[in-house]
């Protein structure tokens, strides 16, 4: 019992002491994430992103970060309470985060919301996509000079078009080198489950993909499967090179810096504006990176070249003519596909054998 | 060396009143000596997890709005398991009763009719309970354990939610995201007050309690039940039936499952979406025990375990806190609870190894 009063008492005693931890002068910022915060991924792409806004403001700026929360009624409460303890800037760093986000932002005009990989806006509410179909693009490129059997493996996550788009732009890639190269699709319907990944993986691998894709996977699952069954695999938004000494094909790389500083820049003049922002290559938020030594000088070279195109906005990706998995045309040589028809795709062009779940 | 447990005879009421108090006094002091471990505020740890929860309204409404579902699932499951049958799906129920009432609005997506929510409670319910009802049958038919029936329909009913989002019921203006449209306002229960999540559902939960407590306690239904479960050949010989007692407490638990899966999607997610329980089938689970199975008891159980994850959650907020760390706390408080639990009503009985020719219990 005397135990237990003086425990009450104690934490009677921390609620007075530790009341009050929002500073008026520093820019509270919160950051919630979906998956545990590891050495590479997703998660670690958003904690660098928001330290680049700490590296700018140094002591203005708190960062509180938030890992490893699921989407539904609890995420709604967590990020209640991020606002209600003074975060006035908040990251909320997956797709499930939408519809309760979007509710806080309207109650709380005044702070700002960056929403990843929604499609919903509001004032103050701005989702952001990284074009990850552009660095994809020129991935295929590489992976059509490797590939032996000409099949490609692709793990991935859920059938939301920024992940649509992006197997696609890698099926373009690699087919505008080799046309005859086919690519297979396995959804797993999770951001974040190494077990299945590494099971579709080695499925894919069975199937005779020789070349794996990890798309949007927060694990190094499928990369260490492709290390271990000698196929070549590359994956997004961070580097695992470390993961496949040998088999590293590279990394498309996000780097949410730019995009993050230039927010809270606007945030803090005032002057900010919720908009969709959909950012790639020319926004230097999509990297290449981490080529590996396997692919010959000839293809970088053409690589190289493509991507200062891309850049210039001399081609793009969804150049005409495009084709769907039913063979349909879907766009003539000459024509552009829209943006809004990339942001909301829901096809697969030809050459992905697998259908989309629908 | 051996260990036995004997039941007590006498057990002291007052320890029992006390069992609580020493189990949190204990869990905290252990998770104490973790959080200085890993260099985290101590006192603004226990703080978040049991003050804060009660430091504004909003918050205290939060807790309410976790104590419903638990309140609701972790009775019924606290009839089935006086009654020993073992249903730990009811997390797949729940799933299965947020399906059929979210068919609804789903389909009739314009309607603002006043029946949209008692059709979809009516629905919720009978969902829950045809998904228990397929257990209750092997059970009953073949003599299939209920315990790896119910959690095996808990994974089918996980996969069915996952086809229906991918496929026929994903929202067609939702870019391909797994999930229905929102629903509209007349298919969700209205908030008890102006900006809180908290609604009008939390009267389901209370009223079915106070049914469950007059049928346990006052109705010889309740007392055939409980027969039923402790002595089938004795149930059978005075005529009660165990298989009607199988029937019942499945039924019952996937009419409360259903419910509360009908109220979370009806409720604070306001759609379908791939998470719509937040794990209260299981959390339920701990709940019914927590209450030693006693409809009064299982309010409290619910209520502290509510409080115990709202706490959590401001935890990991404004603690730092890791999310496993608050895990690991709240398991820490619920092994602490059982053990005291355990130990005032056992007596632990050293039994060594037979040196002469009998043994003697040391006192």
């Amino acid at each position: 019992m005397n135990v237990l009063s003086k425990t009450l008492a104690a934490v009677a005693v921390s609620g007075l002491l530790f009341h009050s931890t929002v500073n008026a002068d520093t820019l509270e910022i919160g950051l919630l994430t979906p998956s545990p915060i590891a050495d590479v991924g997703w998660s670690k792409a958003l904690v660098d992103g928001v330290d680049a806004v700490k590296a700018k403001y140094g002591d203005k700026v708190n960062i509180n970060i938030i890992e490893n929360i699921q989407e539904g009624p609890d995420a709604d409460r967590i990020m209640n309470k991020m606002v209600g303890d003074g975060n006035e800037f908040l990251v909320l760093g997956s797709f499930g985060f939408m519809n309760g986000g979007l509710k806080l932002a309207k109650r709380n005009a005044k702070r700002t919301f960056l929403h990843a990989s929604g499609y919903k806006t509001a004032k103050n509410f701005s989702p952001f996509t990284a074009k990850y179909y552009e660095g994809a693009y020129l991935m295929g490129m590489a992976a059509a000079e490797l590939t032996k059997t000409k099949k490609l493996g692709v793990v991935s996550a859920f059938a939301i078009p920024e992940l649509i788009s992006t197997i696609n732009g890698f099926t373009l890639g690699a087919r505008s080198i080799d046309p005859e190269i086919t690519v297979d699709v396995i959804w797993i319907n999770s951001w974040f489950d190494p077990a299945k990944a590494q099971d579709s993986a080695k499925a894919l691998l069975a199937g005779g993909a020789d070349i794996l894709f990890s798309n949007a996977q927060d694990t190094p699952s499928v990369v260490t499967v492709g290390e271990e069954g000698g196929a070549y695999v590359f994956n997004l938004n961070g580097s695992m090179k470390e993961y496949a000494p040998t088999k590293y094909l590279g990394v498309v790389k996000t780097d949410w810096a730019p995009f993050f500083v230039a927010s809270v820049d606007a945030h803090l003049a005032g002057n900010f504006e919720g908009k969709n922002e959909w950012l790639g290559m020319q926004d230097d938020v999509v990297v290449v990176d981490d080529w590996n030594a396997d692919i010959s000088a000839e293809m970088m070279a053409k690589i190289e070249a493509k991507r200062a195109e891309i850049v210039s906005a001399a081609v793009h990706v969804y150049d005409g003519p495009l084709i769907n998995q039913e063979g349909k045309e879907v766009i003539p040589a000459g024509e552009r596909l829209e943006d809004g028809a990339i942001l909301g795709m829901d096809w697969h062009v030809e050459g992905v054998n697998s259908p989309l779940p629908k | 060396m051996q260990f036995k447990l004997d039941r007590r005879v006498h057990y002291s009421k007052r320890m029992l009143i006390a069992t609580p108090v020493i189990a949190i006094a204990l869990a905290v002091l252990v998770s104490s000596v973790l959080l200085v471990l890993l260099q985290k505020p101590v006192l603004l740890t226990f703080h978040s997890f049991f003050i804060a929860p009660f430091e504004n309204f909003y918050s205290i409404t939060e807790i309410f709005l976790k104590f419903g579902p638990l309140l609701l699932i972790a009775q019924a499951l606290a009839v089935g398991f006086r009654a020993k049958v073992w249903n730990i799906g009811a997390e797949g129920q729940m799933i299965i009763g947020a399906i059929t009432a979210s068919a609804v609005p789903v389909y009739l997506v314009d309607s603002t009719s006043a029946l949209l929510l008692p059709a979809m409670l009516i629905l919720g319910a009978l969902g829950g309970m045809g998904w228990a009802a397929i257990a209750a049958y092997l059970k009953t038919r073949f003599n299939a354990n209920e315990i790896l029936v119910t959690l095996m329909l808990s994974s089918i009913a996980l996969q069915i939610l996952y086809y229906l989002l991918l496929g026929p019921w994903k929202d067609p203006m939702g870019f391909n995201f797994p999930q229905t449209v929102m629903f509209q306002d007349e298919a969700l229960f209205p908030a008890l007050f102006e900006g809180v999540r908290l609604n009008t559902s939390i009267f389901i939960p209370i009223i079915f309690t106070i049914g469950i407590w007059l049928f346990m306690e006052k109705h010889f239904g309740g007392f055939k039940l409980v027969v039923g479960g402790l002595a089938p050949n004795a149930a059978t010989y005075a005529g009660f039936s165990s298989k009607k007692a199988v029937w019942s407490s499945l039924l019952l638990a996937g009419f409360a499952a259903g419910i509360a899966g009908m109220s979370e999607i009806a409720g604070p997610i306001g759609q379908l979406q791939r998470s719509v329980t937040s794990g209260y089938g299981y959390s339920a689970i701990i709940v019914a025990y927590l209450g030693a199975l006693n409809p009064i008891g299982i309010i409290f159980a619910a209520f502290f375990l509510a409080v115990l994850q709202i706490g959590g959650d401001v935890a990991l907020v404004s603690a730092d806190l890791p999310i496993s760390a608050v895990h690991v706390f709240q398991g820490l408080l619920l092994i602490f609870y059982l053990a005291t639990y355990t130990f005032v009503n056992y007596r632990l009985r050293i039994i060594r190894p037979l040196t002469h020719s009998n043994t003697k219990p040391t006192p």
